[in-house]
């Protein structure tokens, strides 16, 4: 397999993955956030998440930052299909500025080698 | 384990942010010598794998779910903790500041977390299991947990020396679910390896001949 086969393969099976994960995905919080309703008297170590808890991330003071994708979604009445044109942006996205900034990277020690 | 703004005040977030500066600052200088025109398609492979893996949350009972980090993996195949850095840092700018997935102003801890702890740990980790056990598999497997609890257990002193978290209610969560998030670290770190020794063999550092190596 040459190198383009490697990427055009690689970033389709990322791709999938998204996408999956966009339907698939569980809802329940993650090891960090179950932690933190733990803390706030929300959740038990090993019982389940409370439909309804919320991890209040108020703790300190802090500079609040708008995402404009928020909860990988893009908003609106989209719903599923703004969470999938938000993954696919964001898989798209880390592939395009590792490649980019690896390519000036290597081409600018080329000259020197 | 993405820390959110408002976990970490904003003065202990700078010092993490300077921290992993340092790391960010050393993993360039690991890309402007080892970057080559061969590394590039494999490195920017990962960094779409490791974005689309982490917004795929399994559950992992006790009402909890968690994701691939990738550390491990990145450090593994490209054989340098300094590309778990590279990479996991650009995956995390993504996600922070596109999807606000992980904090801005606690960016730095995130970084630390993940890439400079997971990447470092997965490496090593991969080298001494390697020497001892001679099996890619389960080298890369129980490295690849490790560097899932062990960024996890360092996200939990962070945030107990923020006063977010009591210390030991915070390391007895935090390890308990990494440490069952951590199995689907190891499966998925050593199902993409093996996949990328099938076809490109030549692009994973250990199985190159020529590479200072942890199989010869």
């Amino acid at each position: 397999m040459d190198n383009k086969h490697f990427m055009v393969a690689g970033v389709i099976i990322a791709l999938v993955i998204g996408v999956v994960a966009v339907f698939f995905a569980s809802s329940d919080p993650d090891g960090l956030e179950s932690t933190a309703l733990i803390v706030q008297g929300d959740k038990t170590l090993t019982g389940a998440t409370p439909p309804d808890v919320e991890v209040d991330t108020g703790l300190h003071e802090t500079i609040v930052y708008d995402s404009p994708f928020p909860d990988y979604s893009i908003g609106g009445s989209l719903g599923t299909y703004g969470g999938l044109v938000a993954i696919v942006f964001g898989t798209f996205l880390a592939f395009v500025a590792v490649y980019a900034i690896a390519k000036v990277i290597a081409g600018a020690r080329t000259p020197n080698q | 384990m993405h820390i959110p703004d408002g976990f970490i005040p904003i003065p202990q977030g700078i010092v993490y942010w300077v921290i992993a500066l340092v790391f960010i600052a050393l993993a360039l200088r690991w890309a402007k010598n080892e970057m080559t025109d061969e590394k590039i398609p494999l490195i920017a492979v990962l960094a779409a794998a490791i974005f689309a893996l982490q917004s795929f949350n399994i559950p992992v009972s006790m009402g909890t779910s968690g994701h691939l980090v990738g550390g491990a993996l990145a450090a593994i195949v490209l054989g340098s903790p300094f590309a778990a850095v590279f990479i996991l840092t650009l995956v995390l700018i993504v996600q922070g500041v596109l999807f606000g997935d992980g904090g801005i102003t606690v960016m730095g801890a995130n970084i630390i977390n993940m890439g400079v702890i997971g990447g470092f740990g997965g490496f090593y980790g991969f080298k001494g299991l390697m020497a001892a056990t001679k099996n890619i598999s389960i080298s890369a497997f129980i490295a690849a947990w490790l560097a899932c609890l062990v960024p996890a257990l360092a996200a939990a002193v962070e945030l107990s020396l923020a006063g977010s978290f009591p210390f030991e209610v915070g390391m007895i969560a935090m390890g308990a679910y990494h440490a069952a998030i951590g199995i689907i670290e190891g499966l998925v770190t050593v199902i993409a390896i093996n996949l990328i020794l099938r076809v490109r063999p030549d692009m994973v550092d250990f199985s190159r001949p020529a590479a200072s190596g942890v199989v010869s």
